[in-house]
């Protein structure tokens, strides 16, 4: 134990100022790291969305004032994608977080060998993206010779052309999506209703409750700051999800696929429209903050 | 009695088997992919093709040995990988155990934020930094190098890994550091002595996770390296677009490249699992 003349010692250490040089002299690599390599580009990407810098005509480039924001609003391949953006993440999301908690309480319920569902589960997580799409591309996906289709046409329906027509392919990218990242919002939440305390449940059974009640009353509320930070954070990721979607379908066809995170991809390195790329990621980087910091408020205001 | 269960343990087992697989059933949609790669990659391209797909045929290595020592073959970009991985997980982790320990346990003004700020570039959509980083690399010729791309996966290795270990420096009884001060050990001989031999776990955590992310990462790669620097995810997807149809060699190229994720995720999993937890488990009590 510390007694009084130690906690004086302590104490007066701490506030001689000199822990606050430590504390700066420490902080000071991350964050000077950090303004260089994230601020200052995002500077930057800020300056080019108001410019004209197009590389196909650079004789056009120069200062454009708002010229690339005047462009989106009657852009209707932009309004298209933030549309596809909505639904893309609302429903990865929505199903990410459905799937896994039903098969975290499915999980729960057995007795042993859990450790099977969590090795099983970490799989996906840990493949890349990009590969996962090229599976999904070929192997599952593929007219004719993928999996999937074989199955289908085993049981007696017609063969869908998954990622060549427009709304298979949308369904496809964001079955994808869930298919990579359920085991992740499945893991948290196992994890957070393995951590609960078993006496609530034995209370509750005594009085009899049902397990749907028991479910809604207890287990919910318990678990609800895993569940908002797995919405929090799945939704971060599949704003910006690009290299699964890139390697499936391209944002195809036609832009049937296309999120916004695409659209602003492919007007910069395909079209070489730099500044109304710039402008288009800039949009993106505005909807990401405004989406986070509602989902943050809603998880701080909730809970007083 | 003993060996004749009662109905009631009967019913008991017999629910547990019937969960089991239904788990394991709804489970096969996550093991299933994999498994159909690791057949594809080791039939015959014109078994590949083969109606019905089939599951008895000739077991060839081909594949195998073609994509490690085959015309294209993967492992140049592998060691490209391996290289540009381990220099950012190095680098992330000598900045951000410092920071994390200043932003957990010290007095400092603004920290609050300071750490706000941390988070807020943890959210930055990639995008909105490799149309910058490509103007910006191209101006000082640092598309397609090493040193590029590393100051690139910075940009994500960094916040996260902050944020990560300060989740594990929080832990730390406080009595350790105290007890440190008063036997008059200095402020870095009290992280170096103290804190870090008691968040090896956590620094380890974070080994694995940045240097997974830096291994799968696929925007920056594809479009700030080149032929000097092309990553794996960049082998596999320029494989695909050269060579459409050829999956048997796709999968074996593929399931290369991701073996040592693979093994890392098996023998880290419980790891991976606390990481990916910290934040929801914690988030609780934190605000």
């Amino acid at each position: 134990m510390v007694d009084r003349r130690d906690q004086g010692i302590i104490k007066r250490r701490r506030l001689t100022g000199s822990e606050q040089k430590f504390a700066l002299l420490l902080v000071a690599p991350g964050l000077s790291v950090l303004l260089l390599t994230t601020t200052f580009p995002l500077v930057y990407l800020i300056w080019s969305s108001f410019q004209n810098i197009n590389l196909a005509m650079p004789f056009l480039d120069g200062f454009a004032g708002l010229d690339n924001y005047r462009a989106m609003l009657t852009d209707s391949r932009f309004w298209h994608s933030m549309q596809l953006t909505a639904i893309y993440t609302v429903s990865s999301v929505f199903l990410q977080l459905a799937i896994g908690l039903g098969l975290a309480l499915l999980v729960m319920q057995i007795p042993s060998g859990q450790w099977l569902f969590r090795i099983v589960a970490i799989l996906p997580i840990v493949l890349a993206p990009v590969v996962v799409g090229l599976f999904w591309r070929t192997l599952m996906l593929a007219p004719e010779f993928g999996i999937v289709d074989f199955i289908v046409r085993a049981l007696g329906f017609e063969s869908v052309n998954w990622l060549g027509s427009p709304v298979p392919a949308l369904v496809s990218v964001i079955i994808i999506h869930t298919w990579q990242w359920t085991p992740f919002a499945f893991l948290v939440l196992l994890a957070s209703l393995a951590a609960l305390p078993p006496d609530v449940y034995e209370a509750a059974r005594i009085d009899k409750a049902s397990a749907f009640r028991r479910f809604i009353h207890i287990t919910l509320p318990l678990i609800r700051p895993a569940i908002v930070i797995v919405v929090i954070m799945r939704s971060m990721i599949a704003l910006s999800a690009f290299a699964a979607i890139f390697a499936a379908t391209g944002g195809g066809p036609g832009t049937a696929s296309e999120i916004l995170n695409l659209y602003a991809y492919k007007t910069s390195f395909v079209e070489l429209n730099f500044g109304y790329g710039s402008a288009l990621a800039v949009s993106l980087l505005m909807i990401t903050l405004a989406v986070s910091s509602i989902l943050f408020y809603l998880r701080t205001a909730r809970r007083t | 009695m003993p060996g004749i269960p009662s109905n009631r343990s009967l019913a008991k087992r017999l629910r547990a088997v019937v969960l089991f697989a239904l788990a394991g059933l709804l489970l096969m949609i996550w093991v299933f992919p994999l498994i159909w790669a690791v057949l594809v990659s080791l039939k015959s391209e014109s078994e590949v093709m083969a109606y019905p797909p089939s599951v008895i045929f000739e077991v060839t290595l081909q594949n195998y040995r073609d994509a490690l020592f085959g015309g294209v073959s993967i492992l140049p970009s592998m060691v490209t990988s391996l290289i540009v991985s381990t220099a950012t997980t190095f680098l992330t982790i000598l900045i951000a155990v410092p920071a994390a320990y200043a932003f957990a346990r010290l007095q400092l003004r603004g920290k609050k934020w300071l750490g706000f700020y941390t988070l807020a570039t943890q959210m930055v959509p990639p995008v909105g930094l490799v149309i910058p980083y490509f103007l910006i690399l191209n101006r000082i010729g640092w598309l397609d190098t090493y040193q590029g791309m590393v100051t690139v996966y910075l940009t994500f290795s960094l916040p996260f890994a902050i944020w990560l270990l300060v989740s594990y420096m929080e832990d730390i009884p406080r009595e350790m550091e105290e007890a440190a001060f008063l036997d008059k050990a200095s402020r870095f001989q009290t992280l170096w002595h103290v804190i870090l031999p008691q968040v090896r776990g956590g620094i380890a955590v974070t080994v694995i996770f940045v240097f997974l992310n830096a291994w799968n990462e696929f925007l920056f790669a594809v479009q700030l390296g080149g032929n000097t620097v092309r990553p794996v995810t960049v082998a596999m997807y320029n494989f695909v677009s050269v060579e459409q149809t050829l999956w048997a060699k796709l999968s074996a190229a593929a399931l290369v490249a991701m073996v040592p994720m693979i093994i890392l995720g098996i023998a880290a999993q419980r790891q991976i699992v606390k990481g990916l937890t910290v934040g929801a488990v914690k988030g609780g009590g934190r605000q």
